[in-house]
This record gives structure tokens, C-alpha cells and sequence, in this order.
């Protein structure tokens, strides 16, 4: 895969930076879970789309989103029940709902496994391109997708009844999941939210490591980057507030 | 740190250092006005190292990241982290958010 060339944006980006959003491309061009290397650029390709979707405009205007029906402005490369997913994450996540949801995965649309490999890869795309967006490049080029099959590999050990999806707890994180979490003495719900497909969990710290800090690092206050941790602080619960992130 | 300004609204620097062009920045990336994104680049440029416009832009991806797992896997607070922000939710108002009701008793 070529490098990820930010040049355009008239500022030097810290090569760890770089090479996450390289390993998460290559991550993401490759052969899941549950999805294949070609549905999951796609995936990228549709959250892409959605931006700039009519359906979804109206129903971010709505005071419900249930309340707006119409077909999604798709590429077409998807099941509807995977395009639905992606444009709602990538555009209006905030109100997801369990009802939402359950009208996906409980109707039998998608398996939860499908779904959460679905919405790991539109979040991490996303983080890409906000990124890319706030450096002022153009969105970065898709890599071609590599061949090769889902594992279909679901954890034996991943349980219901802390969120919408099954959850590996900390405890319970032994055998092909020993990696899974940190060493730290609480693993938060955020962490474990992936973990119904471990190996996006594994994609995400690799994401969260190098755009803000080291998930070990997060509970000490000194921790930091080039912006002091106040500075950094102060930037994510303003976007999280700006997503309506309650969590 | 003013947690106030989580909200937005507020002109100060909020108690941190370019406070103020931070948040500025942060709205304009997450809205849809492209020239006052460009607007609020050049302002922030002007007053951080280049390395620190970079972080501030990793952390605006970070978190459009972690938002959405959040939101879309439907998890609840932990419990720890509800007993550290006791009564924060309610006063900075985030209970209005829909994704309040993923976590019992808010």
C-alpha cells in the first residue's frame, strides 16, 4: 500500500500518526471477521457517500429519524441493512436507538457480529477523514481491497446484558483474547464495546495510541502530547459534546 | 478548566492555554462551513506549534472515533466513571443527549 502523504496540509504529521493511518487502511483492506476486504472498503466508500445523502439530511433536520422513510442515496455495493447502518453512524449517531437496533440485528438483517465489525470500520474511516478534514487534505485514497476470507471467528466468551452487543469482560479476556485489554485495574465499557470482533478492538487502540493517548496513559493527568492534557481534554469533550457523545 | 465551555458559548479561554481558538477550531472542523474552517486553521496555526496543530487534530479524529462506538454499541457508563462525574451530567446538561438512555438512572 502507499504511504499516506498529508504533505498538502503545510505541516509536518508525527510519522506514528502516519503509520496508524496506514496500518488502519491495511486493516481495514483486509479480509474481517465477518465482511470481506472488498465489503469493507465499501463500507469506507458508502460512509463517504453518505455526506452527502438526502435521506439522512432529513432526517439529522427531523426531530425523529423514524419519522423520515426513504431509500439512502447508496453505491449499491451493500446489503440495505448494512448501508442503513453505516450512513446512520457516520452521519447521525447520536440517536441511535436500542429499537434502531434491534429493527437491524434482532430482525435478523445483520448479526450482531456483522454489525459490529460494520460499526468499527465506519468509526475508525471516520477518524481518518476528520482527521484529513481538520489538516485541511483531501480525504485519503481508498487502498484496492486484499482477497481472502472472513474467519467467522465469534469469542466463546463474549456475553450479553451490559449493551446493545455481546461483551468480552476483563476477567473473561484469556486464550486468543489475552491481549485484548490493558493491564489497568477498571477496563471501560468503550474498550470492551468492540470485542464481539476482537480484532477491531486491536484496531482501535491502534487508533486510539496514536491520535490522543496510550490507553495505559489515559488515567494519568501528566500524560500528554505536544498539547498539554487540559489542551486535549478541553478539544474532545467540546466534539463529543458537538456529537452528543453522553458517554 | 470552565467545564461550561464542553457546551459551547463561551468566548474565554475556558482556564486552558488557546483555550478559546481550540474550541473555535474544533466547531469549525465539526461543522459544514468550509471557509470558516479555513478561517479557524489559519487562527490556530498562528498560536500553536505545528506539532500541537497536529495532536489537535489527532484528538478531533479520536474522538469522532470513539463517539461512535460508543453511541452505536448502545454501552452504558461504567460505574466508576458515573461515581467520578457525580451530578456533572445534570448540571452540563448532557442528560438531553438520547444516548443518556443507554445508562440506567440518568
Amino acid at each position: 500500500m502507499e504511504a499516506i502523504d498529508y504533505s498538502a496540509a503545510g505541516v509536518e504529521v508525527r510519522a506514528d500518526l502516519l503509520e496508524a493511518h496506514r496500518d488502519l487502511l491495511e486493516h481495514i483492506r483486509a479480509a474481517g471477521t465477518w465482511w470481506t476486504g472488498a465489503q469493507r472498503i465499501a463500507m469506507v466508500e458508502e460512509a463517504r457517500r453518505s455526506l452527502g445523502c438526502r435521506l439522512c439530511q432529513d432526517r439529522k433536520a427531523a426531530l425523529s429519524p423514524a419519522h423520515v422513510q426513504g431509500e439512502h442515496d447508496s453505491l449499491g455495493l451493500l446489503p440495505p441493512a448494512a448501508v442503513e447502518v453505516v450512513h446512520r453512524v457516520r452521519t447521525d449517531p447520536a440517536r441511535l436507538s436500542r429499537s434502531w437496533f434491534d429493527s437491524i440485528v434482532g430482525a435478523g438483517q445483520l448479526s450482531d457480529g456483522e454489525y459490529v465489525e460494520l460499526v468499527a470500520v465506519v468509526a475508525l474511516s471516520a477518524g481518518i477523514d476528520f482527521v484529513g478534514c481538520a489538516l485541511g487534505v483531501a480525504p485519503v485514497r481508498l487502498p484496492p481491497p486484499l482477497p481472502g476470507e472472513p474467519s467467522r471467528r465469534r469469542p466463546a466468551s463474549a456475553k450479553g446484558g451490559t449493551a446493545w452487543v455481546p461483551l468480552i469482560a476483563a476477567e473473561d479476556a484469556t486464550g486468543p483474547e489475552a491481549d485484548l485489554y490493558p493491564a489497568t485495574p477498571m477496563v471501560p465499557n468503550v474498550v470492551r464495546a468492540l470485542s464481539l470482533v476482537p480484532d477491531e478492538v486491536r484496531a482501535l487502540w491502534r487508533s486510539s495510541n496514536a491520535h490522543y493517548v496510550p490507553l495505559e496513559q489515559i488515567p494519568d493527568p501528566s500524560a500528554r502530547r505536544s498539547l498539554d492534557r487540559m489542551q486535549m481534554e478541553l478539544v474532545a469533550a467540546r466534539v463529543s459534546a458537538l456529537n452528543q457523545c453522553f458517554y | 478548566m470552565d467545564l461550561a465551555a464542553v457546551n459551547g458559548g463561551v468566548d474565554s479561554d475556558a482556564g486552558v492555554e488557546h483555550g478559546a481558538r481550540l474550541l473555535s477550531f474544533a466547531e469549525a472542523v465539526m461543522g459544514s462551513d468550509e471557509d470558516a474552517l479555513k478561517r479557524e486553521r489559519v487562527a490556530l496555526r498562528a498560536v500553536l506549534s505545528p506539532a500541537s496543530f497536529v495532536d489537535t487534530c489527532a484528538v478531533i479524529g479520536a474522538f469522532n472515533v470513539v463517539d461512535r462506538i460508543a453511541d452505536a454499541t448502545g454501552i452504558p457508563l461504567d460505574d466508576m466513571m458515573k461515581m467520578m462525574s457525580a451530578g456533572l451530567p445534570q448540571e452540563l446538561e448532557l442528560t438531553r443527549f438520547a444516548s443518556a438512555a443507554n445508562t440506567p438512572g440518568m
